[in-house]
């Protein structure tokens, strides 16, 4: 498997549990909201994590790019758990408005980072790796918990 | 590198960038909607100087200015394409391109004054020239192409072509050539700007922006990889070969017609299997977008088999309805996400957020108006005096678009102005 399928499905799976989330908001179901929000938040953050501690590392290590793409993708990783924090508030406070005055912000902002790294960072990743290194990081960022 | 704009907004341009484009877009908007009222029905005449004018307000005033916009916008995020200086890029193309759409509507108006056409090029036809190359020269060096960087290539390289024969026919409108093949040219201008640049730029943004701004399912790996491309090859061996069969264009243009309501059907259908339950404004036009597509595809094609004036006519309207459709639902997006998204990097607590920008209901009350002024336009056919309501309702549009724009900046100035900052100093 490639980086790019293996980080691509989870982009994809934790846009359909944002999604749900959101539904749930919508329709004012408040306990469905906040589980399927916190699971939202931690596969987002878990994801995170992999790309910090295993998958960036190791690119920048192959390449000696510190300063570059990864950088600029863990500064958006904070962006992002900003408004996580935001949306968690809004969730809180049942403020069905501002929640999807939120999602709808998060939605795009997360969009066009996942577009970066999956046009960009994930393809220069299965570019520079070796093939065992990369077998190695996927496995490694399996283990990865929050 | 850390400063305090933020990381992220290495590869994003400056917000007056994208703004100024939007709002130049809507201006031209409004003069369309002017002349409307000053026309009246001599714009449904194909081969006058009303239906030219209008026209070209909207392919090069309106939607070059509005497709620049989210060019200038998505190219860093879509294909990793930076371009150095965006302002002063975007102002070298600015001025001379307004200039030079302003000078050619009045060229169109006035044929005895052939030295316009020349004027306009020369203010068009360079500046337009230079960022398409610009902009396809940082495409092709691209190594990691999507879908829809590879559709934006083939997108600009048709507006490349569309350029170098708009440019013959005003050398020869001029005089400065005899203009022996002008019919054909002007065949495969037409075809080229509205299937090979409009179409197929909505196109390629809407592989990527479809699925994932709406959690669709995404687009058949055939429908990404060979669209694009079938559809320029379509058009540019039609461009060619019509030079010795000039009635090829009649059975491209059915080929065409065919292949856009296939994406149109297809797009609808991605659209209904989203997985976001919010249907706002954005899905609406888009939904109301291809629906216009697929009727203006019938029409097109009932035209080109039957001859029948009312069709071509149908077509027409249906078209631009399609493509200004497509255009506002980017437009909702984009606008209130710049201004958040800027003043969030750059450390603003009191950012606003999106639905304050824009709220969702202003939205809304937009795609109304949007609706009754296409519709207005059809029943016009029939009734022409109608056209008077196209027309207000026309300015009404791009008004409220315009209305949008500059709220947004004034917001977005207030809270740089006012608004509590967060000073990141990790440098």
């Amino acid at each position: 498997m490639s980086i790019s399928e293996y980080m691509k499905q989870e982009h994809r799976e934790c846009d359909t549990i944002f999604a749900k989330a959101e539904e749930a908001v919508a329709n004012k179901e408040w306990a469905t909201a906040n589980d399927t929000f916190l699971e939202f938040a931690n596969e987002t953050l878990r994801h995170f994590k992999k790309e910090e501690e295993e998958l960036f590392p190791a690119f920048e290590k192959q390449t000696g790019m510190q300063q570059g793409p990864t950088q600029v993708m863990r500064y958006e990783h904070e962006q992002v758990r900003g408004l996580i924090g935001k949306m968690a508030e809004a969730l809180e406070n049942e403020d069905r408005d501002a929640y999807l005055s939120l999602a709808e912000s998060m939605m795009i902002l997360l969009q066009q980072h996942n577009m970066k790294e999956e046009q960009m960072l994930y393809a220069m990743c299965d570019r520079t790796l070796p093939p065992e290194l990369r077998e190695e990081t996927i496995k490694a960022m399996e283990q990865v918990a929050l | 590198m850390f400063s305090q704009n933020g990381l992220s907004l290495d590869q994003a341009p400056p917000i007056s960038v994208v703004f100024r484009f939007f709002a130049l877009g809507a201006l031209f908007g409004l003069l369309g909607g002017g002349l409307v009222f000053y026309y009246q029905s001599a714009i449904f005449d194909a081969a006058s100087p009303a239906a030219l004018t209008l026209t070209h307000t909207f392919t090069l005033g309106i939607m070059l200015s509005f497709m620049f916009a989210a060019l200038f916008q998505m190219l860093p995020v879509i294909a990793g394409v930076k371009l150095t200086a965006p302002v002063s890029t975007a102002n070298f193309l600015l001025y001379p391109f307004a200039a030079g759409v302003l000078l050619l509507l009045a060229a169109f108006n006035m044929p005895q004054q052939s030295w316009l056409f020349g004027a306009a090029s020369l203010l068009l036809v360079p500046s337009l020239l230079w960022i398409t190359l610009l902009m396809l020269s940082k495409l092709v060096r691209l190594r990691d192409h999507s879908s829809s960087s590879k559709g934006m290539l083939i997108a600009l390289l048709a507006l490349g072509i569309v350029l170098i024969l708009a440019f013959y026919m005003t050398l020869s409108l001029t005089g400065y050539l005899e203009g022996s093949y002008y019919p054909e040219v002007r065949t495969a201008h037409y075809s080229m700007g509205l299937f090979g640049w409009i179409a197929l730029l909505i196109i390629s943004i809407s592989f990527q922006v479809i699925e994932m701004f709406y959690v669709t399912p995404p687009y058949p790996k055939l429908v990404r990889r060979y669209l694009p491309l079938t559809l320029f090859g379509l058009l540019f061996v039609t461009t060619v070969a019509a030079f010795w069969l000039p009635q090829l264009w009649v059975l491209s243009h059915i080929l065409t017609a065919l292949l856009l309501v296939g994406y149109a059907v297809l797009t609808l259908r991605r659209l209904s299997q989203r997985k976001r339950p919010i249907a706002d404004a954005t899905v609406w036009f888009w939904r109301l977008g291809l629906s216009m597509l697929l009727l203006a595809m019938t029409t097109l094609v009932v035209y080109k088999l039957t001859g029948t004036a009312l069709f071509g006519n149908l077509a027409e309207i249906l078209y631009p309805a399609f493509a200004l459709s497509i255009v506002f639902a980017m437009f909702y997006k984009i606008i209130p996400f710049l201004t958040w998204f800027h003043l969030n990097a750059q450390g603003y607590f009191a950012a606003p957020m999106m639905h304050e920008v824009i709220h969702p209901k202003t939205a809304m009350k937009h795609l109304y108006i949007h609706l009754t002024t296409v519709v207005t336009f059809l029943l016009a056919l029939f009734f022409a005096p109608l056209l008077f309501i196209s027309a207000l309702l026309t300015i009404l549009s791009f008004g409220w678009m315009l209305w949008q724009i500059v709220h947004a900046w004034r917001l977005y100035r207030h809270t740089q102005k006012t608004g509590e900052k967060f000073e990141m100093n990790i440098a």
